[in-house]
């Protein structure tokens, strides 16, 4: 098995768009059709993980304007484990944290959790992609699947 | 001995999927890197951890969801509110400040 971003590019499960105007709602939704396309995740599967934000706030967006947007394992529409990988040019607005401050993502790993050791493995790739700011920021730049392939190799993680 | 030893901890977030698995995997870091064996370690969706929390020593989660747990420390629990949950760093920090690290 290949790595986490591999994989992304081998399921084709990325898409990129350019932001303007786009809600975080409407980004969800984009960043969740390509697990759509191949029967990973139903149509539907993004509104819970909107319901989600709306009720908790917008805690899946992290540091270096990186959004996780996902719901429970083993959600209701959610067939497979997967992540929908998606790079806005623009940043898109989550509104405001408990603290008032702003969150912004341009760089989106949109996750279905149905296999728990798939799912664990994903995490743990996925955390250590996010604190590896080089990645993340050659990632945010990329506009084709061989960039983020590109962008692994230049900026490979430790583990 | 470490003050974490045997300790049960638990980590918490919206869904028991995401974040709070993130917070886990780098507490684990933090002990390990502190030579901690704690008696237990998990991570679990909020509402299950409102109520589970009282059964724990120390438990994590997201500032977001502090007020959750308001009360919690009246049964020992200590809780750790985190702004990046994925930074063992931040994890670290806020135990010596909890005074539960040296």
């Amino acid at each position: 098995m290949g790595t986490v971003l591999q994989d992304i590019v081998e399921r084709k499960h990325y898409s990129f768009i350019d932001g303007e105007g786009v809600t975080w709602q409407e980004a969800v939704r984009l960043s969740a059709l390509p697990l759509v396309a191949d029967g990973t995740v139903d149509e539907d599967y993004y509104k819970q993980i909107v319901a989600c934000i709306e009720k908790y706030g917008p805690y899946v967006v992290f540091e270096h304007n990186i959004a996780m947007p996902h719901t429970q394992e083993n959600a209701e529409g959610a067939h497979r484990t997967g992540i929908g990988f998606m790079v806005s040019k623009k940043l898109i607005d989550f509104g405001e944290d408990e603290d008032g401050e702003k969150k912004e993502a341009n760089v989106f790993f949109t996750l279905s959790a149905v296999n728990p050791e798939e799912h664990l493995a994903n995490i743990a790739q996925l955390t250590e992609i996010f604190m590896n700011d080089d990645l993340i920021d050659a990632l945010a730049a990329a506009e084709t699947p061989e960039d983020i392939l590109k962008a692994e190799r230049d900026f490979p993680c430790e583990e | 001995m470490a003050k974490l030893d045997g300790k049960k901890l638990l980590a918490c977030c919206a869904n028991g999927a995401g974040s709070s698995l993130m917070m886990e995997n780098a507490i684990k870091k933090v002990m390990k890197r502190n030579g901690i064996t704690p008696a237990e370690l998990r991570h679990c969706p909020v509402s299950e951890g409102k109520t589970a929390a009282r059964n724990y020593d120390v438990v994590f989660c997201a500032r977001t969801f502090v007020k959750t747990f308001e009360g919690i420390e009246k049964n020992g629990t200590v809780l750790i509110p985190l702004k990046n949950v994925m930074s063992d760093k931040e994890i670290e920090a806020a135990l010596k400040e909890a005074g539960l690290l040296d």
